[in-house]
């Protein structure tokens, strides 16, 4: 007793389950150990991914020496443990829960969504309980329409999952557990939305409790293939399953077990391009105009495979390659690796949400990436972890997460990195140049312009002493500032100097492959072809170009994540059109297939040459990612050079931010049934009042010379004077939209009826 | 008739049914046999067994009535499958017994389903609720045989017995403001630190800082003990109340606060500690008016100005007297002595008074030539009032201006000593002893081991078996103590261990500060004479421990002033069972108690912790986590938080090695 302990964490130990020694490590649970030696303990309420929850009592085993029954989810595994994971005792109480767990269960498997994949179905025959031996009186319970997901407290086991992934998970916390004995249930507590929880969860119910609403009595989950593939919404590039029948896809399942979607990823399935046929006149045309063209527009919906044709493309052609948002993220991290060293930032998903601290600035995180959000939820929820949450605006939806809003003022990031960056590195042995670099700024005209009090940061700091395992979330905020090189090479020295676990969340799609594989011009000249984007001449998946393409369920190839993987996606959709590979080749490059370029990806950048068909895609039984491959890091040359803190802009009155709700990315989750919502430039009160606008009111602006026409709506959890605008809606203009996301905004309001 | 006519509580078998009277066995446990007053009781029924005062006790109705209540219990839980759906099954197959209906097969699953719930059940609640039922379907068998057989109703089935439940826990029980611990751990082991909080506060309402400062008597009760070592239940608090003030979400309170009353009753509560704090928040909670009257500028008593910032944050403690003083009916007047005039004009306007003043007159060590005025002589009250206004609330000026560079002894052993050795090694004393009568592990005992150790590792030296004989003076300020040297001498008898003067080994200490901390007595001024208040042998305000109203109707007194100098979670204990009878009291003039406070008065003289029971089903030698604390050259010059608190990892793991020992007892009346 007396000494801090952190629990013996890591100390190897040895035990025999079985009859096998297995050697693990202490902090893990007798199932763990089990479970990575392949041993096989029955369970109804575990779940890899969160904590043990340990409602259902299946998992018990013997130890020798120890009277009456473990439960081996929970009791982490001792030296030195003999374990015995089934006998006969064990059977006949597994097989006693099995019956109560039937008590009154309804014996409707034919007209249930779960049936076939149904653990409760699965473990009743599994311990032979061929009757209901007890039944009680049923309360009433009638099925809930939440939105995605229906529940049906009827069949609802009360194993916990969904409850745990709503907490540990996605952290929006909607649903809870409603203690009532027999009359127990799950209570979604925010059902004014579609919240994440619900489609997490109805992917983790055991049996058919938690079910899809859009899927619901369509099919049998037997007749349905699963076609593996990962996720183009995103940066983050999640693991999912197209369920499909007859070329329709039906729904999105994932490995639940371990990983995790957000509703984009589950919900937005439905936006290929139908009934496309080979239309050769099109197609000529549009290999004349490509070879024409002066500037290349594309959208960073694209495939690493894609990318490099496009590359390959320019290389024959000398035509520009204009991908606005993949550009600003391309030289955010090359000046960031000027100073690390590296191509590549160095944190992962995994690392936030290890961390005891998380700072996230430049980022509407929660909108721009659920799952990044999701990796700092759990920090919170499994290691306290203070969360610093800085932006403009604040996010309701993060107040249960954040410990500290730190509020700055918009166009004001590069002080704002440079006060972070002078109170991190305080204390750091750093190279003359950095220190030359800190003692020059102007904390406190940095703090005045930018708004940041120097007792926010001292509060920050504070909050840090004596732990260790820190993150910095930084995001698309940055990579389109006007300074966005000083603030990547200001960043980049928390990463290098003060140990962060750093992730640069890349601003849309597979923005990283693009950035890593084409050489990127900043502004289009001349005759343009637009690639899911406005321009002369347009090749479009959305339907509506001059040539149709695929979407990306509808092709091979693969894409980049956030976490630095190279993941593979396969056809979910038929498509009988033209693709990029076809004008490549008319153009004189040759590749039967897309992915014949998969292997041929620039090792430089650390791709590795690995044919599309060698990459591995699954999770082992200890849930261990076996994606694609991890890109190599890539050594670039040091040099510490900063520039003097620019001048700051004040940037006061009334500001429109560019920024997608939930679940839509961009023109292809706006296609999407499940998904449809109506766009709005949200904005507070004060903001209404700031601008003479009333709720309702119709306006028009222009930002990147796109013009905008919104109906403007007040959102009372909002606060100050800057309004959401999206951009999902916009079509192929939307990827025009790339300067700074915060801007200033001239706008015409329509005339009112009568007035 | 009185006595046991039959047990089978905890393991002690008796069976007086075919015996005559004056051959009955007697029981050696203090069940309880009188309800309260003069209601007699029929029936004990609880996790460890049954026992029955009454020989026409229907034992079908008790077993069925029993499964009743664990079945309520469970609306409030249902968090396993075995506890939910077995809970019903057991309740579902009584009944039906019990009002005529059953069959013998019913009885066999009622063994089969018992069983599983036995073996299987998340909470020891599910594990121990069959126990007593088997006991009486096996020794009252006849009973349910002729249900059975005969088809008809039991005996009494819906009769007039009243059949009166409460759930506890070993931990509960010995808490002195019986804290729902296994719910507040089980918030934080499903990570849901807003439950947790709630949990907590149902009963306290400082929450920080029992989750900082509390002697932690629950740990000597934890069942986890008698497999290992006791859970963490004190630090373990703390994460909810961190979590609140961590994320800024609004007071989290047990349930929602009732409206003020605005019906012109109001309670008086003299002093804003502990105890006056946590009385005005359970009244406020019922929507009742308090004023709280605090003599000091700064709120909070004795913690305030007593225990030090290093130990308990003064921003962390302040949360807490927010809390409560943020309640719609309460308000407080500070620097306002009640002297004994004021309390007669306050005790003529309230309907009721609470005195939850502390003891803050410094007992003497009783040496030679002691003298309080002499220069160098400082209570410690006094001493400590000096350095926590100045390090909490910038009020006076440093003690070190007095203390630096000096010879500090203090003569001690409890909570208070230690907090003067320690600030007074932070004020930059040369030298800091502490004298102390008894021996290390007594000290321990005394109070923790933490903080002994904490003590010594800043620097402190420890005399033990030491007591001052003479103190010597200049004429103006100490200069010298003589002390004696004890030793323990073993009683050949084999009674307790008698300290004995060892002749020749007193020594003397130069030094410049003599600091007594062995006890505070109680400012009885307040108390106007004519009243003639009846005070314990020990001079504190006597009442009768359950009610808490003292010899004068109407006026009650809660924590130190009540008890003596003791624990913080004492005095919350104290106030709120105070505060429950005066929400009566102030309506109907009469002092009662709830059915679940004289259950709870039951339990406690039952005891519900049993170190000698073996627990089974849980994997033993699961470290207990300790959590980081600051080094000591980080610390000991200044008044940062020594204890960090347990990261994520650390809470959760040890949240896990909770057993959740809920229990169900219920007597029948």
């Amino acid at each position: 007793m007396g000494v801090h302990n952190s629990i013996n964490r890591g100390k190897e130990i040895t035990l025999t389950i079985d009859g096998k020694k297995c050697k693990s490590t202490f902090g893990k649970t007798i199932l763990e150990v089990a479970r990575e030696n392949d041993i096989y303990i029955p369970t109804m309420c575990y779940l890899s991914k969160v904590k043990p929850i340990a409602s259902c009592r299946m998992c018990v085993v013997n130890v020798e020496g120890v009277e009456g029954t473990i439960l081996s989810c929970q009791e982490k595994a001792t030296d030195g443990a003999v374990i015995t994971t089934n006998n006969s005792e064990l059977y006949t109480e597994r097989q006693n829960i099995m019956k109560l767990y039937n008590v009154n269960h309804p014996l409707e498997c034919g007209v249930c969504d779960q049936s076939g994949e149904c653990d409760l179905q699965n473990k009743t025959m599994e311990f032979d309980v061929a009757e209901q031996p007890f039944t009680t009186k049923e309360p009433h319970r009638p099925i809930q329409n939440w939105g995605h997901v229906s529940y049906d407290a009827g069949l609802c086991i009360m194993c916990e999952k969904c409850v745990r992934v709503s907490t540990e998970i996605t952290g929006d916390e909607a649903l809870q557990l409603h203690f009532g004995g027999y009359s127990s249930t799950i209570l979604n507590v925010k059902q004014e939305k579609n919240y994440a929880s619900l489609g997490e969860a109805a992917a983790v119910c055991p049996v058919g409790a938690l079910v899809d609403t859009h899927f619901k009595y369509r099919a049998n989950a037997w007749e349905l293939e699963k076609i593996p593939s990962s996720c183009p919404h995103c940066s983050v590039g999640c693991q999912m399953n197209y369920e499909v029948r007859h070329d329709k896809i039906y729904r999105m399942s994932n490995e639940a077990e371990f990983t995790s979607l957000c509703g984009a990823g589950r919900y937005g399935y439905d936006y290929a391009n139908h009934n496309v046929s080979k239309d050769t006149k099109a197609f000529e045309d549009a290999v004349d105009a490509v070879k024409n063209a002066q500037s290349i527009l594309f959208a960073p919906h694209i495939s690493n495979e894609e990318a490099l044709i496009l590359q390959k493309i320019k290389e024959q052609t000398g035509a520009k390659l204009i991908c606005g948002e993949a550009r600003g993220y391309q030289k955010f991290m090359q000046a960031y690796a000027s100073v690390t060293g590296k191509k590549l930032f160095g944190g992962t998903l995994k690392g936030i949400s290890e961390s005891k601290a998380v700072i996230v600035f430049g980022t509407r995180i929660n909108d721009d990436a659920p799952v990044v959000k999701y990796h700092i939820n759990m920090a919170s929820k499994w290691h306290r972890a203070r969360v610093a949450y800085m932006h403009p605006l604040e996010d309701a939806e993060m107040k249960n997460i954040v410990t500290q809003f730190i509020k700055y003022e918009p166009q004001s990031e590069e002080g704002v990195a440079a006060l972070l960056v002078e109170m991190l590195l305080r204390n750091v042995d750093v190279s003359q140049n950095v220190k030359a670099f800190l003692d020059d700024l102007d904390i406190g005209n940095l703090s005045a312009e930018s708004n940041v009090g120097e007792e926010e940061l001292e509060a920050l700091r504070k909050s840090m002493l004596k732990k260790e395992d820190f993150s910095l979330v930084i995001g698309a905020d940055l990579y389109a500032h006007p300074r966005a090189e000083q603030i990547a090479k200001i960043l980049a020295l928390v990463e290098k100097y003060a140990g962060f676990n750093v992730v640069c969340v890349p601003p849309a799609g597979n923005a990283m492959g693009v950035s890593l594989i084409c050489e990127l011009d900043d502004k289009a000249t001349g005759k343009t072809v637009g690639y899911n984007v406005e321009a002369d001449v347009v090749l479009s998946a959305l339907g509506n170009g001059d040539l149709d393409m695929p979407a990306l369920n509808q092709q091979e190839g693969t894409i980049t994540t956030v976490d630095k993987r190279v993941v593979p996606m396969h056809v979910a959709q038929p498509y009988g059109g033209y693709v990029l590979n076809d004008i490549a080749n008319a153009l004189g490059l040759y590749a039967e297939y897309t992915i014949d370029y998969t292997k041929t990806l620039p090792v430089e950048k650390g791709f590795k040459a690995v044919e599309f068909d060698a990459l591995p895609d699954y999770f082992d039984s200890v849930g261990n990612e076996h994606r694609g491959y991890l890109l190599d890091v890539c050594h670039t040359e040091v040099e510490e050079m900063f520039e003097e803190v620019d001048e700051i802009d004040a940037f006061d009155g009334a500001v429109v931010y560019i920024c997608n709700p939930k679940d839509q990315f961009s023109a292809f989750t706006n296609l999407c049934e499940p998904l449809k919502e109506e766009p709005f430039l949200l904005g507070s009160s004060q903001f209404a009042t700031a601008t003479k606008l009333s709720d309702a009111d119709k306006v028009t602006f222009e930002i990147d010379g796109v013009t905008f026409k919104r109906v403007f709506k007040i959102d009372t959890s909002m606060k100050g004077t800057i309004a959401l605008n999206p951009t999902y809606d916009m079509g192929l203009s939307a990827p025009l939209v790339s300067s700074y996301r915060f801007s200033k905004v001239k706008m015409m309001q329509d005339k009112k009826r009568g007035s | 008739m009185s006595g046991v006519v039959f047990s089978t509580w905890r393991d002690e078998f008796i069976d007086n049914r075919d015996k005559p009277h004056d051959e009955w066995v007697e029981t050696g446990f203090r069940l309880p046999e009188t309800y309260h007053g003069d209601r007699a009781s029929k029936a004990f029924i609880g996790w460890d067994g049954v026992a029955i005062f009454d020989e026409d006790i229907d034992a079908v109705e008790l077993a069925n009535q029993y499964a009743a209540q664990y079945q309520e219990y469970s609306e409030a839980c249902g968090r396993c499958a075995p506890g939910r759906w077995g809970g019903r099954i057991l309740y579902d197959l009584l009944d039906k017994i019990a009002r005529g209906e059953g069959s013998h097969d019913d009885i066999t699953h009622l063994k089969e389903i018992s069983q599983t719930m036995m073996a299987t059940s998340k909470c020891e609640i599910g594990k121990t609720v069959p126990k007593p039922i088997l006991d009486l379907m096996e020794h009252y068998k006849e009973q349910f045989d002729t249900c059975i057989d005969a088809q008809i109703p039991s005996k009494h089935y819906n009769g007039d017995t009243s059949y009166i439940a409460k759930v506890t826990a070993p931990c509960t029980d010995m808490c002195p403001a019986h804290v729902d611990i296994p719910a507040y751990i089980e918030g934080v082991r499903d990570m849901v630190f807003t439950e947790s909080l709630q949990a907590t506060r149902q009963t306290m309402p400082l929450a920080h800082t029992c989750g900082r400062v509390c002697p932690h008597p629950c740990e000597d009760a934890c069942r986890r003990a008698n497999l290992d070592e006791p859970i963490s239940i004190m630090e373990l608090k703390r994460i909810g109340a961190d979590y609140e003030t961590d994320h800024e979400v609004p007071w989290l309170h047990p349930h929602e606060p009732k409206p003020p009353r605005n019906d012109g009753k109001k309670v008086a509560i003299i002093g804003a500690g502990p105890a006056g704090l946590t009385a005005a928040y359970y009244l406020a909670l019922e929507g009742i008016k308090v004023d709280i009257f605090e003599e000091l500028p700064v709120n909070g008593g004795e913690v305030a100005v007593g225990v030090p910032e290093y130990r308990m944050p003064v921003d962390k403690y302040n949360k807490d007297i927010d809390f409560v003083l943020e309640m719609p009916t309460v308000s407080i007047t500070n620097n306002h002595r009640v002297d004994a005039k004021r309390l007669k004009e306050i005790d003529a306007e309230y309907d009721a008074t609470l005195l939850s003043f502390g003891t803050r007159l410094s007992k003497k060590v009783r040496a030679k030539n002691e003298n309080p005025d002499m220069q160098g002589y400082w209570g410690a009250i006094a001493m400590l009032d000096k350095v926590n206004l100045w390090h909490k609330y910038g009020i006076g000026s440093p003690a070190s201006n007095e203390l630096k560079d000096k010879v500090v002894v203090c003569v001690g052993g409890g909570f208070t000593s230690m907090d003067v050795v320690r600030c007074a090694i932070r004020e930059g004393a040369k030298k800091v002893i502490m004298l102390y009568r008894r021996d290390e592990k007594t000290i321990i005992r005394n109070t923790t081991y933490e903080e002994y150790h904490e003590a010594v590792e800043e620097g402190v030296e420890f005399i033990f078996h030491s007591a001052i004989e003479e103190i010597f003076d200049d004429g103006e300020k100490i200069t010298k103590l003589k002390v004696n040297r004890y030793e323990l001498v073993p009683d050949p008898e084999g009674g307790r261990a008698q300290l004995v003067k060892i002749e020749g080994a007193d020594f003397e200490i130069e030094c410049d500060y003599l600091i007594p901390a062995v006890s505070q007595a109680l400012d009885t001024q307040i108390l106007p004479e004519e009243w003639n208040i009846e005070m314990t042998s020990w001079n504190s305000i006597l009442t009768n421990g359950k009610d808490y109203m003292t010899s004068r109707p109407g006026l009650f007194a809660a924590g130190d002033c009540e008890y003596g100098p003791m624990t913080i979670v004492n005095a919350v204990g104290q106030a709120r069972r105070a505060a429950s009878v005066i929400s009566r009291y102030i309506y109907d003039g009469k002092c009662t108690l709830t059915d679940d406070e004289i259950m709870e008065d039951h339990l406690a003289k039952l005891k519900v912790y049993d170190k000698n029971e073996k627990i089974t089903g849980w994997m033993p030698g699961i470290p207990r986590a300790v959590s980081q604390k600051l080094e000591t050259a980080e610390r000991k010059t200044n008044q940062k938080e020594v204890n960090l608190g347990f990261t994520g990892e650390e809470a959760i793991s040890e949240a896990e090695r909770c057993m959740r020992c809920y229990y169900i007892s219920m007597v029948a009346v």
